[in-house]
């Protein structure tokens, strides 16, 4: 398959594979390994099993095979879609706000640099509910909506319960995820690279698009599959800046779960969902990673 | 039958002309100053509450030696005075209280099919789950030798259909859903459910309603004149034929800020809790805000003390639970969060000024429509339903 | 940063020696080099005041008078945070939340570097599916993984307990355990990013100089991968620390964690005190911060480095030259 190690290639001349060699790699591997085997590959055959199953009268599960659970998940696919377009929209949106800025901390930072990181995931330390109601108030009516409205001269102008507000709160909430990942290849490049590219007489332009851009690639993808997935589960911010008038993938699920605790029908529909985006994420990798391979061939 | 009973239990309480909630701090701090002397110097004194606290005092005098120094108990947040707690605690010699905390019955119901039993002592789910849960084993029959303060329970709210042989909770608190109205915009008369979606399209964009299924059915379900627990198909198409009508005037589904939308008028007409409403009222800006119990009826919930299943300390928590029905300190509970009580002792106790609230205490001639919750929330058609106005809210 | 061997010698930091260089050949491009200057700063200038003007809301009205509604100003006061530094249900959630956050970004930031250097000596056949694993992890829904999760916790639990008579509960250790399977991936996806276009001159240098591969780690690689530790290390903190759906499943008595806390009363409105708690969070994470500051800082002196290049951030950029 398609994946990062791709996108990365370990450049052959491996030091010494030898019996202890591979102990270490064995070693390395270790606890991830577990963890992804009791606390993923458990609960996911559990998921599986369960969405075969049978809801009982009072909710929660009943050992059984039947696939009408797979029939349902397909129903209704206008929450898929409307989650689609939101994670898509977020994601751009916070690559047009993170790139320029990791770009910024990573090259012109200086000694800074690492207090600029800091501050930027300080915010995040207070709790996401209570920095959400904080939105609600800057754009609601007595904040930016009521400004506006005064300057247009419209006193019905509205933020809240539109789109605008949501992906304003998305942003706000998914940024540091793209910043990250992003800031922390491209503080790697060496300004030297750059002047280099300059000397040859490369333009800012094809200098940005030559050098810092396929050695932040890695970042950018990372970043985007950092954002784009949580977003595609994400709810409670279209609750909350959204006035709750958007019915996504997430709430699909939680209405399945909690409050119908039809527990079988929200397996399957888990089951469905996380195909889909394990399949549209190793495309989205085999695709990066096809055109930065032959970038960095140009490049280095 | 629960209704009935209700009625009579509530047109008893409801007497003295109403006033708007308001603390009164020296009444509570002299009545619960009172009470920790009584309780914490096991003497009697009985000049601040005679026949009360002479019961009380005599429940107290003995406590169990088998009581446990630790309950764990989970709830909804804030839900129970710290100060009673810390009483609870220096009565009992508790050295470990924890207080964990749910966010709706969904989740505490859900978390316990996931196996989380032989977590917690004492819970409070609402009356609807009582049934769910003591079919799957998830709570304890109480030993009611443990808890003589169920005395002072109101008839009304004993053998409710949830627990027809009062054997596995004690009402905790109660409350409505109802129409919340700011009068000086809206001037229509909006008394009933019925006339709540008439005057909607009016009001288009500026309503709020919680973002509950169960309370949201409660409007089209009373408003065609059938039960606010109806399953019954052709019931249910008409219900979302008026709900799909309602939902492009619809401003926001919100069970956590709807009363900062009422006060800013945002949104002046909705379906909403007692809760933050209440206290609206009580601000000269916001002084037009009424808050309207329908008159074709509408959704009573009562949250309900139960032992859990394979409780660590069972002993503590039948302790607790009696505990927070003395009177006194259930008045307190009362004066702390503004439910109101099951508890008719207590309301000896109670500040007049909540006491009155009809808000809270429900007029009369509207008391004998309330009706309690069944859980419908695993009906698919209600479920299929309920998308279906989510997917359109606001979009005309 | 480390230089490749091969390269020139690093150029001086900042724009100005750059222009010195070049200053005659420049001029041309200046204007337009001034530009994108001025967006780079304004761009980043925007983003912050965008990050912290709903936490300066929260802060200032954290002091506000009025006894219920939030955002209508009645005067100064402490005395909501008097109330919640007074709330042992509080105080409880919060230190609960820091057991935990630390915990998991511990856990997090080790297994997953070690993951990530593991897996580019790994051989094709195990790397395929780990990966696979990795972004399925970062996939599930966290409803769906958390009740899972539970079933798996407390079926497991019941086994056990009856079979060897253990008491196993659920609490800090099964959040905590929870927490770090999608904190491992983010951290490895952050070092893996860092390690896939990382310079291997050094190491092979290191290797030719018979350098063990301990010393060679800890001198060349590790230190070009501390920004990615040290970010991922930041991001697992955070999630853990603020993480809802999975903690609610998992924990167990006594563990409420603030996030917890605060969902669970908000259903009465957003209150001073709520912003209060939020101020507290902020003041006591930012505190930490210092404090760890400081250690570097003094730790800088006695070593005789320079004290303003030295601190807990500055591990995020600079590294050993």
């Amino acid at each position: 398959m398609a994946t990062l190690s791709e996108a990365a290639p370990v450049r052959s001349g491996q030091p010494r594979r030898s019996f202890s060699s591979a102990l270490l790699t064995g070693l390395l591997l270790l606890p991830a390994s577990l963890w992804y085997l009791i606390l993923l590959v458990v609960p996911l055959a559990i998921v599986l099993v369960m969405s075969f199953g049978r809801a009982s009268r009072i909710g929660g599960y009943e050992p059984g095979f039947t696939l009408e659970n797979y029939g349902q998940a397909f129903e209704r696919s206008t929450p898929f879609i409307t989650s689609l377009v939101l994670a898509t929209s977020g994601t751009i949106l916070c690559l047009l706000a993170a790139l320029p800025l990791a770009y910024f901390i990573a090259t012109r930072g200086g000694r800074r640099k690492s207090l600029l990181i800091v501050l930027l995931i300080v915010p995040f330390w207070t709790s996401f509910l209570i920095r959400t109601y904080a939105w609600l108030t800057l754009l609601g009516p007595d904040g930016l909506a009521g400004f506006i409205g005064d300057v247009v001269g419209d006193s019905g102008f509205r933020i809240l319960g539109t789109p605008v507000a949501v992906l304003i709160g998305v942003v706000y909430g998914y940024l540091p995820l793209m910043v990250f990942p992003i800031y922390v290849t491209m503080e790697r490049m060496d300004r030297t690279l750059i002047e280099a590219s300059k000397d040859l007489g490369a333009g800012r332009w094809a200098t940005f698009r030559q050098v810092t851009l396929p050695i932040t690639l890695p970042g950018l993808i990372t970043g985007s599959i950092l954002v784009f997935i949580p977003l595609m589960g994400e709810y409670v911010i279209p609750a909350i800046l959204g006035y709750g008038r958007v019915f996504l993938v997430g709430n699909q699920l939680v209405l399945q779960f909690l409050e119908a605790r039809n527990w079988p029908e929200g397996a399957a529909r888990a089951v469905v969902l996380i195909l889909i985006m394990l399949i549209s994420v190793v495309f989205y990798l085999w695709f990066a990673s096809r055109g930065r391979r032959t970038r960095e061939i140009s490049v280095l | 039958m629960a209704e009935h009973e209700i009625d009579r239990a509530i047109r008893r309480m409801a007497h003295a002309p109403l006033s708007r909630r308001g603390f009164l701090w020296a009444g509570t701090m002299s009545a619960s100053a009172a009470f920790l002397t009584a309780c914490t110097g096991g003497g009697t004194s009985s000049t601040t509450a005679p026949a009360a606290s002479a019961g009380a005092g005599a429940s107290s005098a003995a406590i169990p030696a088998d009581i446990e120094k630790q309950l764990f108990m989970y709830n909804w947040g804030d839900y129970v005075d710290p100060k009673n707690i810390d009483a609870f605690k220096a009565k009992f010699g508790i050295d470990k209280f924890t207080y964990d905390t749910f966010a709706s019955n969904d989740e505490l119901l859900t978390k316990l099919q996931g196996g989380a039993v032989g977590q917690w002592d004492v819970s409070a789910p609402t009356g609807e789950f009582v049934p769910a849960m003591r079919e799957q084993g998830f709570i304890q029959k109480l030993d009611l030798s443990r808890i003589p303060n169920a005395k002072y329970i109101e008839k009304a709210f004993k053998g409710v259909w949830w627990d027809p042989t009062d054997e596995w909770q004690v009402p905790k608190d109660w409350g409505t859903t109802g129409i919340v109205v700011r009068s000086k915009i809206v001037k229509e008369e909006v008394k009933t459910w019925k006339q709540f979606f008439e005057v909607a399209p009016t009001y288009s964009g500026r309503i709020v309603l919680v973002d509950s299924p169960g309370d949201v059915f409660v409007a089209p379900l009373k408003a065609l004149g059938y039960s606010l627990n109806s399953t019954v198909e052709s019931e249910l198409e008409e219900a979302r034929a008026l709900l799909l009508g309602l939902a492009p005037h619809v401003l926001a589904l919100d069970s956590d800020q709807y009363n900062t939308k009422i006060e800013t008028e945002e949104a002046v007409l909705g379906l909403v809790w007692t809760g933050g409403i209440l206290e609206l009222r009580d601000k000269p800006e916001t002084a037009d805000v009424v808050y309207v119990i329908p008159q074709d009826g509408t959704l009573y919930w009562l949250d309900t003390w139960v032992v859990l299943a394979e409780a660590p300390h069972p002993n503590a928590a039948h302790a607790f639970i009696n505990f927070i029905h003395e009177p006194e300190v259930q008045a307190r509970e009362t004066e702390w969060n503004t439910y109101a009580t099951p508890n008719s002792e207590a309301k000896k106790f109670i500040d007049p000024r909540i006491l009155n609230d009809p808000a809270i205490f429900v007029p009369d001639d509207v008391l004998a429509k309330l009706e309690g919750a069944q859980d419908t929330s695993t009906n698919p058609q209600r479920l299929d339903i309920w998308e279906e106005f989510k997917s359109k809210i606001g979009q005309a | 940063m480390s230089a490749p061997a091969t390269s020139v010698a690093r150029a001086p930091e900042g724009a100005s020696g750059v222009d010195v260089a070049h200053g005659g050949v420049r001029q041309k491009k200046d204007r337009v080099g001034s530009l994108v200057e001025g967006w780079l700063r304004g761009h980043a200038v925007l983003i912050y005041a965008f990050l912290y003007i709903p936490i300066v809301v929260v802060v200032v009205f954290s002091f506000n008078a009025t006894d219920r509604r939030v955002t209508q100003w009645e005067g100064f006061s402490l005395k909501w945070y008097e109330s919640v530094l007074n709330d042992t249900v509080v105080q409880g959630a919060l230190a609960n939340s820091l057991i935990v956050a630390t915990s998991t970004a511990v856990i997090a930031t080790i297994f997953g570097t070690m993951a990530a250097l593991g897996l580019q000596r790994a051989p094709r056949w195990f790397r395929a599916p780990f990966e696979a694993l990795t972004f399925i992890s970062i996939i599930v829904p966290e409803i769906v993984i958390a009740l899972a999760t539970l079933v798996f916790f407390s079926s497991t639990f019941d086994i056990l307990n009856s079979l060897l008579d253990l008491k196993l509960r659920l609490g800090f250790q099964t959040i905590i355990a929870a927490h770090a399977l999608f904190n491992i991936s983010l951290v490895m996806l952050l070092v893996r990013a860092r390690l896939s276009g990382m310079d291997r001159t050094h190491v092979e240098a290191s290797y030719d100089l018979y350098g063990t591969p301990w010393r060679t780690f800890w001198q060349i690689t590790f230190p070009q991968l501390l920004p990615a530790i040290i970010a991922g290390s930041l991001l697992s903190f955070t999630f853990s620390f603020d993480d809802y759906v999975i903690t609610t499943f998992v924990s167990g008595a006594g563990s409420t964690t603030l996030p917890l806390y605060v969902f669970s009363t908000i259903r009465k409105g957003v209150t001073p005190a709520t912003n209060a708690v939020a101020a507290v969070m902020l003041l006591i994470t930012l505190s930490i911060l210092l404090i760890g500051q400081i250690a570097v800082w003094r730790n800088a002196r006695r070593s005789g480095q320079h004290g303003a290049q030295a601190s807990v951030a500055g591990m995020i950029t600079e590294q050993s030259g």
